[in-house]
């Protein structure tokens, strides 16, 4: 048993990623888009390869034209809904629900893609969760949290991470995952106590301000007033998000073990806060220039904060039957990455 | 020196071994004290280079090496005859491609959105079926009754006046004549402006604001001149692209933040068409024998009656009086006032 932390250490640069990022960026404006899937390949393999554990990368394997096929897919998804919505909200309606009800199948061979394309010191990851437990994750389970008004919010959210961990792989060692719902629900009950104490301050603060010379402002020095206190309502609310982010992340990984070997999360609230508010004031000085630099910032706060805590020899991993079998790729005809952000 | 050292994974397990790579006749031989194995060159797959990331060397069998040594290995390759670099990782190299790479993309978006977008708009709004164009307008006005606007206080027989004296005016084009539809509202005040399918809405404070009927009828020209180019539908197309742009760029800000810009861009969109209506109200009372000084007249008037509003202004950019500013009209006024001197 060693019981020496291993931490994920990040090599990337701000300087060195602006450079990719902007020949990216350019080659996808002239081609109208199209090279957007082989600059998504670049891009997650410049992130992949700089994250480092025990001296070895991770590397991304996935294929530009199935990327492309996805992208293709989800905008007609999109676009079918968004126009036929605005002409007939009827029929609108339908195509809604046909997407709602293909999305789990999507996420599952969105997920299948994401894992199997990913490695670690040449053995891939990969996902066998089946279809039938995504409805429930990703159909069932929304629809009883709106049902409830999200008061089962934080129930579905540790299913749905138990569903992708429980059923990720590496080579042949399983993930798992073990973190209750309780953690869940004292996060989002946290945060939404946050969030109500800090509206509650503007709100009074605005009506004290208001109550007395609310009479003698021209009208439009009011409305200027509201929106100014609204968007600093907007900022203040966006203090929520480190702290939801950080816990949440501290409490998934915490809980997720690969095989023996547990991991380690360590994010901090005023850490993370940082990172993310000088990341947006870089970005709106610059006009975006900065965008890279803040990935770059991000992915490495995130990253360096986690450890793996070997319970073995990493050496010890074998790859699955599968990729021995099939070396080229599993269903790869039948695969497509969607993007789908969680 | 013709080695370069590696890293070697065989695929099957997570072992690493440090390895000697050596090019010889075509060959890539993988050393480990002896012999490991070898491949002609041309079967491996060796991976782009990607900022300061270790090359990848992948076998068709799943084995690859990792290469960090990158001067060396170029140098390896380059004395096999191999081109050490895609063209790719040249762009992404030096500084001087991603100022070039900077410049290009501004060059790129400022085009797109000056010239582009309106070239595209024009092209599908003319597409767009004139069942569909009304159906937005039955949606919108659908909207306006529901609060924000009352049914007219003017009597039928004036509406009904007013109506078919504008449909009695000499035409520039064959456009048929418009719906015209009173309303009364006191939340938007003084106000005249086109839908998408050509219905014109008035409201009972612009008729009640007008010292005459030719000044009503100026108006109505000029809405006139929105529909006859199709502003309302190629604005709404315009900004829906402007958005999902702007929400694509800033997507990991916040889609508040990305609204704000898309207002103020809007409204320099309507200044030009502002322009241009104005043109074809002016010819078109000078086809009927009105001067465009009625136009002037009641601009001034409506520039007065509410400070901050322009004119006319479309349902979709509500915002967007709040950042229109007043020389825009005076020059307007001015340039009608010019027109009638022509």
């Amino acid at each position: 048993m060693q019981d020496q932390e291993l931490r994920f250490r990040f090599t990337g640069t701000g300087s060195e990623y602006f450079r990719i990022w902007i020949v990216n960026l350019v080659l996808t404006l002239l081609t109208l888009g199209i090279y957007s899937a082989w600059a998504k390949v670049r891009r997650v393999q410049y992130f992949y390869r700089n994250t480092q554990l025990n001296e070895s990368g991770f590397d991304y394997h996935g294929s530009a034209i199935a990327i492309l096929k996805g992208r293709l897919i989800a905008i007609a998804l999109f676009a079918a809904y968004s126009i036929t919505f605005r002409l007939n909200p009827l029929l609108g309606l339908v195509i809604g629900l046909f997407i709602a009800l293909i999305m789990p199948y999507l996420l599952v061979t969105s997920f299948r893609f994401r894992l199997y394309n990913s490695s670690y010191r040449g053995l891939r990851f990969c996902f066998a969760g089946s279809v039938k437990s995504a409805y429930y994750a990703f159909l069932a389970l929304p629809i009883f949290t709106v049902l409830t008004l999200y008061l089962l919010a934080p129930f579905t959210h540790q299913r749905i991470k138990a569903y992708q961990h429980n059923n990720s792989r590496f080579g042949q060692s399983k993930f798992s995952f073990n973190a209750g719902t309780g953690g869940f629900y004292k996060i989002y009950i946290i945060s939404f106590l946050q969030l109500l104490l800090i509206v509650g301050l503007f709100g009074f603060g605005v009506y004290s301000v208001l109550k007395d010379i609310a009479k003698s402002m021209p009208k439009q020095e009011l409305v200027g007033f509201i929106v100014i206190a609204y968007l600093l309502l907007i900022l203040a609310s966006l203090l929520i998000v480190p702290y939801f982010v950080s816990r949440i992340q501290n409490l998934i990984w915490n809980h997720t073990a690969l095989g023996e070997h547990r991991l380690n999360s360590t994010l901090s609230v005023p850490g993370l806060a940082w990172v993310i508010f000088s990341n947006f004031i870089f970005i709106v000085i610059t006009l975006g220039l900065f965008k890279p630099f803040a990935d770059i910032r991000l992915a490495r706060y995130r990253i360096e904060h986690l450890a793996l805590l070997p319970a073995g020899n990493l050496d010890d991993f074998i790859a699955s039957e599968q990729q021995q079998t099939n070396a080229a790729g599993m269903e790869t005809a039948e695969i497509f990455d969607i993007d789908i952000g969680f | 020196m013709n080695t370069v050292s590696a890293k070697y994974y065989d695929g099957k397990s997570a072992q690493q071994q440090s390895v000697v790579l050596r090019i010889a006749d075509g060959l890539l031989q993988i050393q480990a004290g002896s012999l490991l194995r070898e491949a002609p060159l041309s079967s491996v797959n060796i991976s782009s280079k990607l900022g300061n990331t270790p090359r990848l060397l992948k076998f068709a069998d799943g084995g690859h090496c990792e290469v960090q040594d990158h001067a060396t290995f170029e140098a390896l390759l380059k004395a096999a005859g191999v081109q050490p670099q895609s063209l790719l990782s040249r762009l992404e190299h030096g500084w001087h491609h991603a100022l070039a790479a900077t410049l290009l993309a501004l060059v790129f978006v400022l085009a797109s959105f000056y010239w582009g977008l309106p070239w595209v708009a024009d092209i599908a709004a003319a597409r767009i079926p004139a069942r569909i164009a009304l159906s937005i307008d039955t949606r919108v006005l659908e909207t306006f009754d529901n609060g924000l606007m009352q049914a007219s206080k003017l009597s039928v027989v004036r509406q009904q006046y007013l109506t078919r004296r504008f449909a009695s005016l000499k035409k520039t084009d064959a456009l048929p004549p418009p719906q015209l539809k009173f309303r009364n509202s006191k939340n938007i005040g003084a106000n005249a402006f086109a839908l998408p399918g050509g219905t014109i809405v008035v409201t009972d404070q612009l008729v009640a604001l007008a010292g005459n009927d030719e000044e009503i009828l100026a108006v109505l020209a000029h809405e006139r001149g929105h529909v006859s180019e199709r502003h309302p539908l190629r604005q709404i197309l315009q900004s829906s692209v402007v958005g999902l742009a702007m929400t694509w760029y800033l997507g990991d800000i916040s889609s508040l933040l990305a609204a704000a810009p898309t207002v103020l861009l809007e409204t320099s969109y309507s200044r030009n068409f502002e322009r241009r209506a104005d043109q074809y109200s002016a010819k078109m009372l000078l086809l009927n024998k009105i001067s465009p000084t009625r136009l002037a007249d009641i601009l001034e008037k409506l520039e007065s009656s509410h400070a901050e509003k322009n004119v006319t202004q479309h349902p979709s950019s509500k915002l967007a009086e709040l950042f229109s500013s007043h020389p825009d009209t005076t020059e307007r006024i001015k340039e009608l006032r010019n027109f009638t001197a022509q």
